[in-house]
């Protein structure tokens, strides 16, 4: 088990620049995700980690080592691939075994370890199978076992759930995380799955462009953005962004609802909104409409649960609300979010 | 789906007539030349004849009692499994160089697969050229640099005819190997050599459990089909040698060239054929029988 530490980190190719002066820690146990669309760095930001390409600047530490040019097999770390990379003419046992092997462990504690990560991952019944006979979900859990035997320091994890279907994918991640939980090795996951990072992850890095945009908990990321790209990426449907001059309004379809639904605790923020389209999806409804009055047009959505009795009119301006609490600000110019606390002395100013 | 669905007889009728047309030329050009040289095997047949007198196994009697016929069995395989072999391990060094990331690969790989496109008469006569004993740059190479003292009877000597022309065989037959087995190189995916580095492999060990296992069942299946396709070499041996000296270099194929068109002694020829051709089938069965094999794994 070790700490992760990435210092200036930043990966020039030939032709553009995949990861950018990025600064990480990675506690001792911990389970970060590393976020965000495709082509933002995070698997070349992995593979720097595992030494499978070694950065251009920076350094990365693994434990109390500088791991930045060690070959990959000193870093002891273990990685699990998106397609697994399994060895198609090995059985189960002999790809569990292979770390073991490789290394030139003697017969009985390969077989004592393979069989204790089969245990553990489920798979003790099909060990004598070759992975062509097996399905998706069993793979990967092969794939995990053999980044077990070894006992890393760290897991690195590349989109492993991706190649499953959606709804194997939803039981994999709570055994994973289950998994993680018990073994409590410090684990950096990969993905573009913004569901499965805050399913999964202690702490999330969303990262864009090569850059960090956020690091923090899954809350803090949902709750305060730390600027307008992490703020419509993360949520489905994104938050709703309304520029009003130098400061950029945000507020998420959920917390956008009608004047009639808020009780008297606390301010709210009155919008005037125009809904034409109405969304049914089960356990809510989503209003796609426009903004207007005291704010510029602009395109948003609300999101109402359908146990809320409310019935939008189509192409009516309505009154609906946004509590102050739940209301974001951001600069627009930088898209960087402005802190609670400064917006509240400014209004506190304006007020006199 | 279509092929759950029971086949109409006019579906039947259009099938065979769609097949007609291949099957008909598939028998006038093998069918017919194959019966035709059995039936000749089984008659006297001489110069000038083109019919004879039916003696039933007599040819074939005389070809297992022939000694020229054992030693162009031996010869054969010499030359089969001698340039086969050499080809297979030059082409897999090779292939395995080529798909190493270097500067002017794509120009090295075109290179190493020049050899196959030179028309075999063209690679022959330079070869020949180049082997002869006098003027030969090879001899002068070799007696420059001091590893012999006098001109080698390349093609016109008992003991190296043999060696030439399985030299020339390798050089224009290994570049197949290399394709097929760059070819196979180069669909293993990187990710299962980055797993294996993580977790500790060595290069060895990379390519003793990965590459080889890899391509391990298109090396078998090549080395069969050039086994097969060398069984059956004639021009660039008779271009280079003759067949001789004095039978050196007689291999199955050309001693049934030499008994038809020199000796005129059709029948016997054909009974040679016959059983060389009995000798391809076996080995055939053996490349199917991987085929299959190798099909039902993936």
């Amino acid at each position: 088990m070790a700490r992760v530490e990435i210092n200036q980190v930043s990966k020039i190719f030939a032709d553009h620049t995949a990861v950018s002066d990025v600064n990480l820690t990675v506690n001792d146990g911990e389970f970060l995700v590393l976020l965000g669309p495709s082509g933002c760095g995070k698997s070349t930001l992995l593979r720097m980690i595992a030494g499978l390409e070694l950065p251009t600047y920076g350094d990365i530490f693994i434990g109390e080592r500088r791991a930045t040019r060690l070959q990959p097999k000193d870093r002891n770390i273990a990685m699990v691939f998106q397609n697994y990379a399994l060895y198609p003419h090995l059985s189960v046992y002999e790809n569990i075994a292979f770390p073991l092997r490789v290394r030139g462990a003697d017969r009985k504690l390969v077989d004592d370890k393979v069989r204790w990560a089969a245990e553990l991952v489920g798979l003790t019944r099909m060990l004598k199978r070759k992975p062509r006979q097996m399905s998706g979900g069993e793979r990967q859990r092969t794939a995990l076992a053999r980044s077990l035997v070894r006992d890393p320091d760290v897991f690195l994890l590349d989109e492993p759930l991706s190649n499953l279907d959606a709804k194997l994918r939803h039981s994999s991640r709570e055994e994973l995380r289950q998994f993680q939980d018990r073994v409590g090795v410090t684990s950096i996951y990969v993905t573009h799955d913004q569901v499965e990072a805050m399913g999964l992850g202690d702490r999330i890095v969303v990262m864009q462009g090569g850059s960090v945009r956020q690091i923090g908990t899954p809350e803090e990321i949902y709750l305060h953005p730390a600027d307008t790209f992490v703020a419509t990426f993360m949520g489905s449907p994104p938050m709703n962004l309304v520029v009003t001059g130098d400061v950029t309004l945000g507020f998420r379809p959920e917390n956008f609802l009608p004047k009639a639904s808020f009780a008297d605790n606390g301010p709210v923020t009155q919008i005037t909104f125009n809904v034409h389209r109405v969304e049914y999806l089960g356990g809510d409804r989503l209003l796609y409409g426009v903004v207007s009055g005291n704010l510029p047009e602009t395109q948003a959505i609300a999101r109402i649960p359908s146990s809320v009795s409310y019935s939008p009119v189509l192409n009516t301006e309505v009154t609906f609300a946004v509590a102050n609490s739940e209301l974001r600000r951001f600069d627009t110019a930088s898209g960087k979010a402005i802190a609670a606390e400064a917006s509240m002395e400014k209004r506190r100013a304006a007020n006199g | 789906m279509a092929d759950n669905r029971a086949a109409l007889a006019g579906d039947r009728l259009l099938a065979y007539a769609a097949l007609a047309p291949s099957a008909f030329l598939l028998l006038l050009l093998a069918g017919v030349p194959t019966i035709t040289v059995f039936v000749t095997a089984m008659q006297d047949v001489g110069m000038g004849d083109t019919d004879g007198p039916f003696i039933g196994f007599e040819n074939f009697a005389w070809v297992f009692a022939e000694p020229a016929f054992y030693t162009a069995l031996w010869n054969t395989f010499v030359w089969v499994f001698g340039s086969v072999a050499l080809e297979m391990l030059l082409g897999l060094g090779l292939a395995l160089l080529l798909n190493k990331s270097f500067a002017f690969r794509g120009a090295a790989r075109a290179i190493v697969l020049a050899p196959y496109l030179v028309p075999t008469v063209v690679a022959v006569l330079t070869w020949r050229y180049m082997l002869h004993d006098i003027v030969g740059v090879v001899n002068a190479a070799l007696m420059s640099i001091g590893i012999t003292d006098q001109p080698l009877l390349w093609l016109n000597s008992q003991g190296l005819a043999m060696t030439s022309v399985i030299m020339v065989g390798v050089w224009k037959f290994f570049p197949f190997v290399v394709i097929a087995i760059l070819g196979i190189l180069q669909s293993i995916p990187q990710e299962q050599y980055e797993a294996a580095k993580i977790d500790g492999a060595s290069d060895f060990q990379q390519f003793w459990r990965i590459t080889l296992p890899y391509v391990m069942p298109v090396f078998l299946l090549t080395a069969l089909l050039r086994t097969i396709w060398s069984f059956n070499k004639f021009e660039i041996i008779y271009l280079m040698t003759g067949g001789g000296p004095l039978d050196a270099t007689t291999t199955l194929p050309i001693l049934v060239y030499l008994k038809a068109f020199s000796d005129f002694e059709f029948g016997r020829a054909a009974a040679i054929a016959i059983v060389t051709l009995a000798i391809l089938c076996v080995l055939l069965a053996i490349y199917f029988f991987f085929i299959k094999r190798a099909e039902a794994r993936q």
